[in-house]
Order: C-alpha cells, then sequence, then structure tokens
C-alpha cells in the first residue's frame, strides 16, 4: 500500500509549551484514521502543521511521495477547521463557490445534496449560523472537495444526533463511492469506531499508539476478580491499568488472546471482557502505559 | 440505520452474522445479490474494508459467491452451511458459557436438563 502523507519527526513549541513533540506519523493510502487525544495534546497543531498553516520547528512532512517546503499547503489537501468561522459576512453559497475554486475535484451537484441533507439555507450568511451549523458547512467543504487527502478538525463538535448520524452516514457512502485519505480528530471516540480503520492517540506532542481498529478490537480485555487469579493471569501480559479493591482486581491489558486463553481465564472465575475504544484510551491515558 | 455493536464480537465478524441471519430468514434467498459494500457500509455505517472483510468470510466459507463485475449472490447450500457453523459455535461458545454460569449457581446437569425441557414445553 502506498503512503499519502509522512510526518517525520516533527516537533512545534509555541513559546515555553511544545505542543508537538518528535512525532512521526505515517498514513496509507485511501484508509479513514480517527486521530484521539486530550485537550491540548497536539490534535489541532498536527492537522494545521499538516494543511501548512504553521510551520514545524523541526521535521519533514512528505504528501504523497513529495517533500513540503515550511508551510506549504499540499494541493491534495482539504483541512476542515473545527467550527468553520471564516468569511463571516460572507453567505453560505458565495464560502462555496470559493471552495469549487480552490479544489479541482470539487463537485457541485453533490454539495448542493449535502446542503439539503443538512437542512441549510445556503442564502445565510456565515456569522447567523450556530455552532454546529457552522462545523456542517466544514464538512460539506471536506466531502464535496473530493481532495485525496482529507482533514477534518472536530467535525461532529456542536451537531445534534441526528445531524451527526448524518454526517457519518454521507461520509461512508462518500468514501465507499470515492475512497480517499482521511484523517478525523474527534472526542466522541465510540461513535467513530466503526468508521474508521485505523487509530492514531497523541498524547503531550507524541503518538501513543497507532493500530488497526479490528486489532484493537481483539486486543484490548478488562479483566476482573480475585487479585491473585488477576495477577497470575495477567503476568507477563501488557497491563495498561489495574486498580484493586477489597480482595479483588481489575486490569485492563492490551494483548491478543486467543480462545483457548480467555477460557482458561473464564476457567479461574475471572471475569474477561473486550473494552470499548474509550475505555481503552481512557485507560491508556491513566495508566501512562 | 445505527445498530450497535457487540464490543465483545469483532465487527468484520458481526457484519458475517448480519448477512447470514438475513439469508436464514429469508431476506436473501438463493441464487440472490446480497448488498453491495457500498450499501452495507452505509446502511450500518461501517469502514468499508471491514465490510470487504465481513463478506470474505462468507465467500471463503461458500455460503456467498462473487458473480465478477456483479457482486456477491448467495450460494445454494448457503442456508445448510450456516447452520452447521452456527450449530458448532451454539455447542462449543454458548453452551460452555451457559455451563459456566450453572456451575457458579450451583446447578446440577439434570437441573439445567429440566429447565431446559420446561422452556420447550411453554
Amino acid at each position: 500500500m502506498s503512503i499519502a502523507l509522512a510526518c517525520d519527526n516533527i516537533t512545534k513549541s509555541y513559546g515555553a509549551t511544545t505542543a508537538l513533540r518528535n512525532l512521526s506519523l505515517q498514513l496509507e493510502e485511501g484508509a479513514i484514521y480517527g486521530l484521539l487525544g486530550r485537550n491540548g495534546a497536539g490534535k489541532t497543531t498536527l492537522l494545521n502543521t499538516i494543511a501548512g498553516g504553521i510551520g514545524a520547528d523541526s521535521g519533514t512532512i512528505e504528501v504523497y511521495g513529495r517533500k513540503l517546503s515550511k508551510r506549504e499547503q499540499p494541493n491534495a489537501c482539504c483541512y476542515v477547521r473545527a467550527e468553520f468561522s471564516h468569511f463571516g459576512g460572507a453567505r453560505v453559497i458565495e464560502v462555496l463557490q470559493i471552495a469549487a475554486a480552490v479544489y479541482p475535484h470539487w463537485d457541485w451537484d453533490y454539495a448542493r445534496e449535502l446542503l439539503k441533507l443538512f437542512l441549510i439555507d445556503p442564502g445565510q450568511k456565515i456569522r447567523q449560523l450556530s455552532s454546529g451549523t457552522r462545523s456542517l458547512i466544514g464538512n460539506i467543504i471536506g466531502l464535496a472537495s473530493r481532495a485525496p487527502l482529507t482533514l477534518y478538525d472536530e467535525p461532529v463538535l456542536g451537531l445534534d444526533v441526528l445531524m451527526r448520524e448524518r454526517f457519518y452516514k454521507a461520509l461512508m457512502e462518500d468514501y465507499a463511492n470515492h475512497p480517499r485519505t482521511i484523517l478525523l480528530s474527534t472526542h466522541l471516540i465510540d461513535e467513530i469506531a466503526p468508521i474508521v480503520e485505523k487509530i492514531c492517540i497523541l498524547e503531550a506532542g507524541s503518538l501513543l499508539l497507532q493500530e488497526n481498529m479490528e486489532q484493537i478490537r481483539m486486543s484490548a480485555y478488562l479483566i476482573r476478580g480475585n487479585s491473585e487469579a488477576v495477577a497470575s493471569f495477567t503476568s507477563g501480559k501488557r497491563v495498561i491499568y489495574q486498580e484493586a479493591y477489597g480482595r479483588g482486581m481489575l486490569a485492563a491489558i492490551y494483548e491478543k488472546l486467543d480462545d483457548q486463553k480467555t477460557r482458561f481465564a473464564k476457567e479461574q472465575g475471572l471475569s474477561i471482557e473486550t473494552l470499548s475504544l474509550q475505555k481503552l484510551f481512557l485507560y491508556l491515558i491513566e495508566g501512562g502505559l | 440505520m445505527t445498530i450497535t455493536f457487540d464490543e465483545n464480537i469483532p465487527i468484520f465478524q458481526q457484519v458475517a452474522y448480519i448477512i447470514e441471519d438475513d439469508i436464514l430468514n429469508g431476506t436473501f434467498r438463493v441464487d440472490e445479490q446480497i448488498l453491495s459494500v457500498a450499501q452495507f457500509s452505509q446502511l450500518f455505517q461501517i469502514n468499508p474494508a471491514t465490510v470487504v472483510k465481513g463478506i470474505g468470510l462468507l465467500v471463503n466459507e461458500g455460503i456467498v459467491y462473487k458473480k465478477r463485475g456483479l457482486g456477491m449472490f448467495v450460494s445454494a447450500d448457503a442456508k445448510v452451511k450456516i447452520q452447521q457453523k452456527r450449530k458448532e459455535r451454539f455447542h462449543k461458545e454458548m453452551l460452555a458459557d451457559l455451563l459456566s454460569e450453572a456451575d457458579k449457581l450451583g446447578l446440577t446437569t439434570d437441573e439445567i436438563i429440566n429447565m431446559i425441557k420446561q422452556l420447550r414445553k411453554d
């Protein structure tokens, strides 16, 4: 598989604060990636650096094998900022006209279809829109741009459940018909779990984990039971978090378990369940790996 | 439509179960076309790569077959194959889980069998 985006050893500081710390990341062409991280973990800085909005202090970025110069805005890339807020005085339709001029693969029919789907009046001014509707304007641009590399920063911020579902559905449908590379940041972790193929977790400006969703689902478990039984079962395994209660113990592990091991755990009287992505994220951050 | 996915089973396997269920309940009959990857992906909001993997399972097991350029179709013996496979899973996994719960409760085999017979009568 070819590489759509390669970030190598990127560092970016704002004064005394290091937002990105020697971060290296590769995205395969044609996959959807979820970008997770706490507030201040560096998600927006990373997306904005890739899009050329800010220049990294050091490190290199390659898009489709071509190294970008500092603050170069790659042609193949569409970056959808959180809560679209440019051109406040412009009407929705005017903003879409600007986007149409910028993105070579722009599809007007699809953009109009999305305006209807998201119940947006194209004559309204951007500053009159609610924050959720502004997010949707950004999402329409992200979808209709059909850019080979699309970056979404919090695309569902402020959206109600109906609009979130409509966005996910549109994203899936259009991705199936027009495959491209997508990197999408969000705090609604479990909502995007079935949608994304791979996950990147940022913590304190570094990449904490990059993994296939299916791999994660087969590797993230919560074990509960008698302390000794838990300790003996988890010994030699990668324990990411544990907490004792009375004679009991709760342990989150990150390790692929086959049926035999799962059965063995149950025979030892242990309860064993798969961790949701959100829980895994929580334990990784809490436990510090 | 969004369905709640069981966190204990990989999603691609659940994709296969959904299609199997639809074959068992007659939604898709023999030699009829099943949903395309794009349709399935949009309907259930699942990554297309995951859907491809799930359908791949069914192809390997001979439950659906591919017609080049057209899509995936239900095999003649799909129902029998699904039932065979699921009976095995019923035996080895579901009954095993049931027995491990029964052990915690101190139920004897006879007691369990009587409970099953009782339910069957109702």
